[in-house]
């Protein structure tokens, strides 16, 4: 049943896919590409709520040996454990909206069958990743969703800019992939195998290995976390993802929010069992630096989908450090809410510049008159903007929105539900809950193992915290509150379709805590053991009295303690409970206070500056010019791998071009020279005389011959008889003679 | 009359005709001469028979008969491809007819 189900999963965007490409070969795509596929996706979706029930207590890999090769065997297979069944719930739930929302937002689009042609795709590789038990599954999904985001960011690829973007992320992410391949066959050389589970799987041999392979064993953990990097924009190969914003907005929600940038917690999760103290550590400051750099820059950013785009990367970072802290409960439930309320916010974004957008195809005609309002505007508002500005499209600038609340209600209140969420105001949004798990988390780890390290990293994540309330209500007051910035823009805009608002809104249900529901009972999700993580020896332990008060705390509005409890919980019978988690409770209470202050102030100073207007934000700016271009310019990322990378690359491209301009072809010119100076005289004139020679010779020799038998044939027939009897008397003498 | 008396006739006869064969210039004299061997062998027909075979067997005779019809035969066809010739070259001489010469 298992099987099937997944199977089923699986089959039902592959086949919507090739239908498309079977179709496509005829030159003429299927026009009801957009209903196969959301048909497609609904099944999936429903096959992945059955698989909910189907979920065995100890669950075993479905496997079939896929290659053999020498005496190495690879195998295929999948695996089901809640993790799987969520994550299966979360990708198919997100796509099938997506799919929804599409079809309004993508109509008319020359290209519409074949975007949700991709789209299946898509979610085709992003499930096989997901459902995979080893390695090589995970890469191959992990590869083809790489190349749909690629094809997807490019989907406008008459677009320069994004043209350039798509191949910015494919080769991007190809840096963090070559680590993570390195990564697989260290693993893979060790114990000649890439299945994870089972007897002979690798998480079952690693807890074998002893301390002498820690070294080798870290660095393969982080080498397969530099997939990750690449794959979930985390710092510093973050800088595809924002210019990945140049897809179409339902991609970005998507693949660029909620599905495949997770994919890489999702492994760095799956990973696990082979975590070391130092991989861990390397993972959450990885994390938590990504957090805080990624929204620094959203504060600066005016392009609605720019600032979405820092924050997508903020809080994957966010998942990291949770992981990397050991709170792998609270890393994966932070990927489920982040999921619905990051998807809700770019498709609530879309619908912002859905409605721009009509009117801009409108006004096509005074773009120029236009332009130079905008610019005008800009050159007012925001003296510091000296150059990106002009960049952003006019439908996607926030500077050109203001006051749309009241044009488009349920895109507002969603998105301003969407945006609770993300911020953590507390108890009613899903965000608080998983945000304060992983906050929890890192300062209960901080508190048991009295680490420095993770009292930094708390204070990290919670300055990012405060930060993420800032800008997002940032965005929320200049899009949809005070007055319309741009008048002839505002009176074009309107709510958009049916098919757009019903996705938006059931997310909107989402970013409520009905998913916590998942995540609150406690023996559906138990972390995987960690064999090679130890406390450090000074590590404060406390009496195993307080784990039942942690446990107690269970309620409603004490999901994080529950997690804590699960967690610890589960600790008591993994094989190092002694250091146990104990510091989760008092733990998790400080961090549940310390994130709503940070929160209330991060909201309480946006709403200064951005609607009551009584802080100057440019004013700050001044103040502050270097933070403020240090932030403006995304902390030179781009400049530095411009600068440094590209620059690099093309010096040495020079180089080797030289090189083959000079030593190479003049290898090559000189041995040609050589060749047709003497070797082709002597050829030459060998070929002439005796080649030639002999063959004329020939002929000259025939044709003499010929020349003289021909006489022979007279033509006289009269002589041919006489030479015929002469021959007959020459016979009857010779016979007579003898 | 012994066997040797027509033998001896019958290769006069065919002498004659090789020598007109080779010799002639003119393509009706060659003709003339083809029958002179064609009639000498049918005298060796009709005089082995005659002498050689018991006196019932006349199949030689009948031969020679044979023979006559075909030289007759012959002859026409022969007559008809040198009036042909003698259109085609204006002459009879075969020494003359030699567009097939290497």
């Amino acid at each position: 049943m298992v099987v099937f189900l997944i199977s089923l999963i699986l089959l039902c965007p592959l086949a919507a896919f090739t239908v498309f490409g079977l179709l496509g070969l005829g030159n003429r795509s299927f026009q009801r590409q957009d209903y196969l596929s959301t048909a497609a996706m609904l099944i999936a979706l429903v096959c992945s709520f059955l698989l909910l029930g189907e979920i065995a207590p100890d669950p075993e890999p479905h496997t079939v040996n896929w290659i053999s090769l020498g005496g190495v065997t690879f195998s295929m297979g999948f695996y089901l454990d809640s993790v799987t069944a969520i994550m299966l719930i979360v990708v198919t739930l997100v796509s099938s909206l997506v799919h929804i929302f599409s079809m309004g937002y993508m109509h008319g689009d020359p290209r519409y069958p074949r975007f949700f042609a991709y789209l299946s795709l898509f979610s085709f590789s992003m499930l096989f990743l997901v459902v995979s038990d080893n390695l090589l599954g995970i890469y191959i999904g992990w590869e083809l969703v790489g190349l749909c985001s690629y094809l997807l960011i490019g989907f406008w690829f008459e677009k320069n800019s994004a043209a350039d973007a798509c191949k910015k992320a494919f080769l991007t992410t190809r840096v963090g992939d070559v680590g993570m391949f390195i990564g697989m066959m260290m693993l893979f050389t060790k114990f000649k195998t890439l299945s994870l589970y089972g007897e002979g799987g690798i998480f079952a041999l690693v807890a074998s290995l002893n301390t002498g392979d820690m070294v080798w064993l870290s660095i393969a953990g982080v080498l397969i976390f530099c997939g990750a990097i690449g794959k979930s924009a985390q710092v510093p190969l973050h800088t595809w993802l924002p210019d990945a914003m140049e897809g179409p907005t339902p991609v970005s929600a998507l693949i660029h929010a909620a599905t495949m940038v997770a994919a890489g917690v999702y492994l760095t999760a799956r990973m696990f069992p082979i975590l070391t103290e130092t991989s861990s550590l390397v993972i959450a400051y990885i994390g938590g630096i990504t957090a805080l750099i990624a929204a620094t820059i959203a504060i600066v950013r005016f392009d609605i989908k720019r600032v979405l785009a820092y924050s997508t990367i903020s809080q994957l970072g966010y998942m990291m450090l949770g992981i990397g802290a050991g709170s792998y409960v609270a890393g994966l439930f932070h990927l489920t809410t982040h999921a619905f309320f990051k998807a809700l916010l770019f498709l609530g974004s879309g619908s912002v510049i859905h409605a721009f957008h009509a009117m801009h195809a409108h006004a096509h005609d005074d773009e120029n008159d236009h332009a130079h309002d905008t610019h005008g505007h800009e050159h007012d508002d925001h003296a510091l903007v000296h150059d990106h500005g002009s960049e952003i499209p006019p439908d996607q600038d926030m500077r050109n929105m203001g006051g749309l609340r009241h044009k488009m209600p349920i895109t507002f209140v969603t998105m301003l539900i969407a945006t609770l969420s993300i911020s953590g105001v507390p108890f009613v949004f899903s965000g608080f809950w998983s945000k304060d798990a992983i906050l929890g988390g890192v300062l209960g780890r901080a508190m048991e193992w009295n680490s420095v390290h993770h009292y930094l990293l708390f204070g990290i994540a919670l300055c990012a915290a405060g930060i993420t309330a800032f800008y997002m209500f940032r965005l929320i007051f200049m899009t949809f509150f005070g007055e319309p910035r741009n008048q002839e823009m505002h009176d074009m805009a309107h709510e958009s379709p049916k098919s757009m608002t019903v996705p938006l809104l059931i997310l909107a249900v989402l970013s409520l805590p009905v998913v916590n529901i998942l995540w609150f009972n406690e023996n559906y999700v138990q972390p995987p053991e960690q064999p090679h993580l130890h406390a450090p020896q000074h590590a404060y332990a406390s009496p195993d009295s307080k784990m039942d008060e942690a446990r107690g705390t269970l309620s409603l509005f004490g999901v994080s303690e529950a997690v804590a409890a699960e967690e610890s919980g589960h600790d008591t019978h993994g094989a190092h409970a002694d250091d146990g988690h104990h510091g989760h409770g008092p733990a998790h209470t400080i961090a549940m206070v310390l994130s709503i202050c940070a929160a209330g102030l991060g909201i309480f100073l946006s709403w200064l500056f951005y609607h009551k207007r009584t802080l100057s934000a440019e004013s700050v700016a001044t103040t502050f010019r270097p933070l403020y271009n240090l932030f403006w310019h995304k902390y030179y990322f781009d400049e530095f791998y411009d600068g440094v990378l590209v620059a690099l690359t093309v010096w040495k491209a020079r180089l080797f071009a030289q090189f083959d301009g000079t030593v190479v072809d003049g290898i090559v010119n000189g041995v040609g020279k050589v060749t047709r100076d003497f070797l082709a005289v002597f050829i030459g004139v060998f070929d002439n005389r005796v080649v030639d020679g002999a063959v004329n010779r020939v002929a000259e020799v025939t044709w003499a011959i010929g020349g003289r038998v021909r006489r022979i044939q007279t033509g006289a027939i009269q002589t041919y008889l006489f030479v015929v009897i002469a021959g007959i008397v020459l016979l009857i003498l010779i016979f007579r003679a003898l | 009359m012994t066997l040797q008396h027509y033998l001896v006739i019958s290769a006069i006869l065919f002498t004659l005709g090789i020598f007109a064969v080779l010799t002639r210039r003119n393509a009706i004299s060659i003709l003339m001469g083809i029958e002179l061997i064609l009639n000498s062998c049918n005298l060796n027909f009709a005089a082995f028979s005659r002498f050689m075979t018991p006196p019932e067997d006349i199949s030689g005779q009948i031969i020679a008969i044979f023979g006559i019809v075909l030289a007759a035969a012959e002859a026409a066809v022969f007559l008809a491809i040198i009036l042909a010739i003698y259109r085609e070259f204006g002459s009879i001489r075969p020494n003359e007819v030699d567009t097939l010469k290497g």
